[in-house]
């Protein structure tokens, strides 16, 4: 797991961690909106992992965005939805606030709504160790 | 250009059971109102203090909403006006949070700020070319065209209470930097702070006619420079107003109290010498403390409300207020617990922040629920919420005797709350 030692500051500026790039995307109402991204091979399968910005993102959150990000994730990489696992994070941001704690939810588009799994430490510390692809 | 009629109205919610009944003239209609082009001829109804007459001519209907429990009530006003042949537009805060529900079942949805914007939708309107969705979400307009509001549409005989007249709702402010967990303020204007200039906020505040307001900004707290100023420029006036947090620096809670601060809405969301600390410097400077008391988050065990409710009452607040954690879209928490699966119930009538939708962490929802009862009776067990009211009220009246700014009550109004007859030795609270 990343973990980041508190501080009194409550800016909640994402740590630079937690993606390898800024992904623009169209939100709700195409709202100008954006996530962190990494994409990780790890045992041939493609890892997406996009990451709340909170203050950084001036539009819709990743989980309200949901599967139109995924489309436009794979759409902007050349990635098949139905080949990719797809996860969530929320970065912990060092905010004195309650609640803005780590956590990586794995989500599966394929029902009417999407379904989402909470991830291990111990898996999701195997797919960061791969370098970026 | 021929004159527009205009129906605009503001739908009636259910009130919280057991809680004093108070209806405050509304902000978001009347800040709607004044964007509108000068042809427009806009008449006003809030239906939570007047039926609406569906009879009454109008060429256009649009529903001003601001919470959750009136998104529905909205698309019945909707369907009947349908019925007449109408066309019906919506906008304001639930317009957007709900927005992929109310467009089907409005003729157009307006998201966004409308400063600016309205003379397009009614030229739209005249061509019969009303557009589906304007969408302006994300595009906030420039601060300095916010201007002050329509405050001629409201009835006032009709948010007054045995003679009383209710604060004002006012804006020194627009966005919020913050990100609360359960706050949806960002995502609706912005997570950038965003300051009326203060010659504005003036003018504006002088032109209203109500020594009493309610400053309904997200929290004062964001900006230090620009509250110094604020509170210097407003003080002249003589207003007394009600405001969410003030930032906690000696100097600016000394120029809150000098500009007027009656008392402030403050979340005690734990049982720190912090929290305690907090009020009494609000008390010292003279400023009352409604405490905001928000029940099933997951860091809370039923002993720790418990605990929470019990040090309510060694902190001296006074008022509290209590809520449920509810799950409103695009707050972070909606999207914990949508991941989580935990939230169970998703009428929006039901998202009024006294109701349990989710599964709480540490206890059924049904046990949530009661301790939020017991919240609300345990601290008003000795004093009720409309006595404690009326102490904050002393308060405010005697301060404004010394300046001379006091207005008795109005005598006409004497038997009367909110336009109906009620005995007035009976208590306000709902059934």
């Amino acid at each position: 797991m990343l973990r980041h030692r508190r501080s009194p500051s409550n800016n909640m500026k994402v740590p630079q961690e937690y993606y390898d790039e800024i992904f623009e995307f169209r939100g709700q109402w195409d709202m100008p909106s954006a996530c962190g991204l990494k994409i990780r091979e790890v045992e041939g399968l493609t890892y997406v992992i996009v990451t709340e910005m909170y203050q950084e993102n001036p539009g819709t959150s990743v989980t309200y965005a949901g599967r139109s990000l995924a489309e436009q994730i794979c759409e902007a990489k050349g990635l098949k939805l139905s080949d990719i696992i797809y996860l969530e994070c929320t970065p912990d941001t060092n905010s004195k606030l309650s609640f803005y704690d780590e956590e990586y939810f794995r989500v599966d588009f394929s029902g009417e709504r999407p379904a989402y799994t909470q991830m291990s430490a111990d898996e999701l510390h195997r797919i960061l160790s791969h370098k970026a692809s | 250009m021929d004159t527009i009629k205009l129906k605009l109205i503001y739908p009636k919610w259910q009130k919280l059971r057991g809680q004093t009944t108070f209806n405050l003239p509304p902000h978001g209609p009347v800040a709607f109102a004044a964007t509108l082009p000068e042809y427009v001829d806009v008449s006003f109804t809030d239906e939570n203090v007047e039926e609406i007459n569906f009879d009454e001519p109008c060429d256009l209907v649009a529903l001003s909403m601001m919470l959750s429990t009136q998104v529905k009530r909205g698309w019945e006003i909707a369907d009947e006006y349908h019925r007449r042949g109408k066309l019906v537009m919506a906008g304001g805060i639930s317009s957007m949070l709900h927005a992929e529900d109310m467009v089907k079942h409005v003729d157009s949805l307006f998201l966004g700020e409308s400063e600016g914007r309205m003379e397009q939708v009614m030229q739209d309107f005249v061509r019969g070319e009303l557009k589906k969705v304007y969408n302006y979400m994300g595009q906030m307009p420039p601060i300095e065209d916010v201007g002050p509001c329509r405050r001629d549409l409201y009835k006032r005989d009709l948010y007054n209470h045995k003679g009383v007249p209710m604060v004002d709702l006012f804006h020194a402010s627009r966005g919020c930097r913050f990100s609360c967990y359960p706050c949806a303020v960002s995502y609706l204007g912005g997570r950038k702070f965003r300051p009326r200039p203060i010659d504005k906020v003036v003018e504006d505040m002088a032109g209203i006619d109500n020594n009493r307001l309610f400053i309904v900004d997200n929290s004062l707290a964001q900006n230090k420079d620009w509250e110094r100023e604020l509170f210097k420029a407003i003080a002249p006036l003589k207003k007394k107003w009600i405001s969410h947090t003030i930032e906690d620096d000696p100097e600016i809670l000394d120029l809150a109290a000098k500009a007027g601060a009656w008392y402030v809405y403050q979340a005690v969301y734990d049982t720190s010498d912090y929290i305690k600390e907090r009020v009494k410097r609000y008390h010292d400077n003279g400023i009352g403390v409604e405490g905001t008391i928000l029940l099933g988050l997951d860091n809370q065990t039923e002993d720790d409300i418990k605990r929470l409710i019990d040090f309510l009452g060694e902190i001296d607040l006074d008022l509290a207020e209590f809520t449920v954690m509810t799950p409103f879209p695009h707050t972070k928490g909606y999207d914990d617990l949508l991941r989580q699966g935990r939230i169970f119930d998703f009428d929006w009538n039901h998202y009024n922040a006294g109701q349990v939708v989710f599964q709480p962490k540490h206890m059924s929802p049904e046990r949530l629920q009661e301790l939020y009862d017991y919240a609300w009776a345990s601290f008003y067990k000795d004093e009720s919420q409309e006595a404690k009211m009326f102490n904050l009220f002393c308060q405010v009246a005697l301060r404004e005797m010394e300046e001379g700014t006091y207005r008795p009550r109005d005598r006409r109004l004497i038997n009367k709350s909110f336009g109906r007859i009620v005995d007035r030795h009976k208590r306000n609270v709902n059934q």
